[in-house]
């Protein structure tokens, strides 16, 4: 009787103590560092500023990144517009789907580097990383999820009751949290490892048409896809006509300003081959016919088109393949197969045949 | 300190700061060996959350800025009420929301004292919502000034939170930044379905920013702000203003506004001439 005595209030000793010691334990975290390549621009200083980047903020912003239960039906997390095959972007798919059989409105970007944009969406109407999802969440055409909906599905599980612990400090299950979590995740996906970078570092070399589309490239795309981002994100009309029925007009549906009539964010053109459809409403399906577009079928006739487009981009049929050539080098492999940016849990079988 | 939990006594034990406290274990009927009576205490005593975790007490109060909600001097009533406004024109207000940010007193030879972490909002809807309270330093003050809206800084500095969590619904989620003010109802004037009026005032830059500074002084010599009591300043916002203060309004004409840009700006206009101090009372 005594011993059962004893061991019962040992056992009560050692879980209470382990309980007491995980309680004051000072809040550990694994502190992260963006990295930044060798004569890269430096990232937009606030991205992180007020949320620090860490591996446990990651963890979570992964977890929610990837999580159904984010949206009404639970059939659309944001991974299902963003695939990291297609470099984040959706594959394939001018429109990409949303709740109730519904089409968006624009095309999905591909999501990298996100940490030197400043504004996000094609119309720049974003100016802060972590309130971006705010978006697709709660648009009834993407997510269509409410935030106490969402707050309430998270705080309802231990999961991620035990994650946001984790990764803050007061533990607390709050949209701040949220957006910041996913802000650490999306943040962190960077693409710096294409063949081109891999040249910059003097790891590889380019081949001869390769070499003679960097230049082309040099000579007649730089000024707007400014490497070593291949964005200088800003906002041009690129001579596409308005589409009749969205009528969508751009950076002007922000500003109200007229002069800004069907100018868009220069998208970059890093992993531009996985990345299809093109524009931002994703109306040239292939690489080839993009470069087309800028060979033979800008628009020169309005009055907001980018000055650098006026007289369109002559290209010979060699130059617009060694072009090609060279957009294909700006594929980064290590960004669409990276298993830190997979589904968590998720492990690709052992043979993936890679594309 | 150590403390047990002695459910029959604990009334009596419990000491002004709401613990439980007991200083000897003299009851019979718990047989413990005083080892493991030891062990008991040493893991009572271990299992206290650590103070931080403690709810702080909050901190003491001198100033309370109360704000009342009216239409043409009638109180604001949801709903069910009809008012008029200066066109002769027939609403009822189904919500009203408003921020109030970056609250200041001026003292009598020019220095300006600001809440710190000054954000509040104004829901018709919610009664404690309608005042709030501060500590400012003893002293003798002219004025009170106040933003209607929520700073620039503070919406272009990513996700926030309290005050200004989108959970609100004061948040635009595809042009970012806040809703300033939000009126909602209905008007027979309205063209719009259900004949509904929604004025969401918002935009932070350029020249359409609907942000506006109230300034108000305080009667005669001003306020006197001590340690030990609380001045209320009761402020009266009579919002007939939105459709004629400063600019023309019509509801037949706009009875809508969701963007940033020269309409949302006029009726900032409008409403900012509706703030006025009613009276100061101590407390």
């Amino acid at each position: 009787m005594k011993i059962k005595i004893t061991i019962l209030l040992l056992a009560l000793f050692v879980s209470l103590t382990s309980a007491f010691i995980s309680r004051l334990a000072p809040h550990k975290l694994t502190y992260l560092k963006l990295v930044v390549p060798k004569g890269w621009p430096k990232p937009s200083a606030d991205v992180f500023a007020s949320n620090p980047l860490t591996e446990e903020g990651f963890q979570l912003g992964r977890k929610l990144f990837y999580d159904g239960r984010l949206s009404r039906d639970g059939k659309f997390p944001c991974a299902s517009c963003h695939q990291q095959f297609a470099a984040f972007s959706t594959f394939a798919h001018d429109y990409s789907h949303g709740f109730n059989n519904s089409f968006t409105t624009r095309n999905a970007p591909g999501l990298f580097n996100l940490a030197w944009m400043k504004e996000m969406h094609w119309d720049g109407g974003i100016n802060h990383l972590e309130v971006q999802p705010l978006s697709p969440l709660t648009a009834n055409n993407e997510m269509a999820a409410s935030l106490p909906t969402i707050l309430k599905m998270l705080n309802g599980d231990s999961a991620y009751v035990r994650l946001f612990k984790a990764a803050f400090k007061d533990g607390i299950i709050s949209s701040q949290h949220m957006l910041k979590a996913l802000a650490q995740f999306t943040g962190s996906i960077q693409s710096y490892n294409s063949k081109y970078d891999k040249v910059k570092r003097g790891e590889d070399t380019f081949t001869m048409k390769e070499n003679a589309g960097y230049r082309f490239f040099l000579a007649n795309c730089n000024s707007c896809h400014k490497e070593p981002l291949f964005t200088d994100n800003s906002f041009r009309n690129n001579g596409l006509m308005i589409d009749p029925e969205s009528k969508d007009q751009g950076r002007m549906g922000i500003t109200g300003n007229p002069a800004d009539l069907n100018k868009f964010k220069v998208p970059s053109l890093r992993n531009c081959t996985v990345t299809l459809p093109y524009m931002h409403d994703g109306r040239i399906f292939s690489i080839t016919r993009a470069i087309e577009h800028y060979r033979t079928g800008i628009d020169i006739s309005q009055s907001t088109l980018d000055t650098l487009l006026r007289k369109r981009i002559a290209m010979s049929n060699e130059e617009k393949a060694n072009l090609y050539s060279f957009l294909q080098a700006l594929k980064d492999d290590v960004l669409l197969n990276n298993p830190r940016y997979l589904e968590p849990g998720y492990v690709p079988p052992p043979s993936v045949d890679k594309h | 300190m150590y403390f047990v939990f002695l459910p029959e006594k604990a009334d009596a034990l419990k000491t002004r700061s709401g613990k439980i406290i007991s200083m000897s274990m003299q009851r019979p009927s718990i047989k413990m060996t005083s080892p493991f009576c030891l062990l008991f205490l040493f893991v009572s005593q271990l299992i206290q959350p650590p103070a931080s975790a403690q709810p702080s007490n909050q901190p003491a109060a001198n100033v309370r800025l109360s704000f009342t909600n009216s239409i043409n001097n009638r109180p604001l009533v949801l709903d069910s009420t009809t008012y008029l406004n200066h066109w002769n024109e027939t609403f009822t207000v189904s919500r009203l929301m408003y921020y109030i940010s970056n609250v200041c007193l001026l003292t009598t030879d020019k220095k300006t004292v600001r809440e710190k972490d000054s954000y509040h909002l104004v829901n018709e809807e919610d009664s404690a919502s309608r005042s709030f309270s501060m500590m400012m330093p003893p002293d003798q003050y002219t004025s009170v000034s106040f933003l209607i809206g929520v700073d620039s800084l503070k919406n272009v500095s990513g996700a926030q939170a309290r005050a200004l969590d989108p959970l609100n619904g004061m948040f635009w989620t595809w042009n970012t930044g806040y809703i300033m003010f939000k009126m909602e109802g209905n008007s027979p004037q309205s063209s719009l379905t259900k004949h509904k009026i929604e004025y969401h005032i918002g935009g932070f830059a350029g020249v359409n920013s609907a942000l506006r500074i109230v300034q108000l002084k305080f009667d005669g010599p001003g306020i006197t702000i001590t340690k030990d009591k609380i001045a209320e300043i009761i402020i009266q916002a009579d919002l007939d203003d939105v459709w004629n203060a400063a600019h023309p309004v019509r509801i037949a004409e706009t009875p809508v506004c969701m963007t940033p840009g020269a309409l949302a700006a006029a009726v900032a206009d409008n409403y900012v001439k509706a703030f006025k101090i009613m009276s100061v009372v101590y407390r």
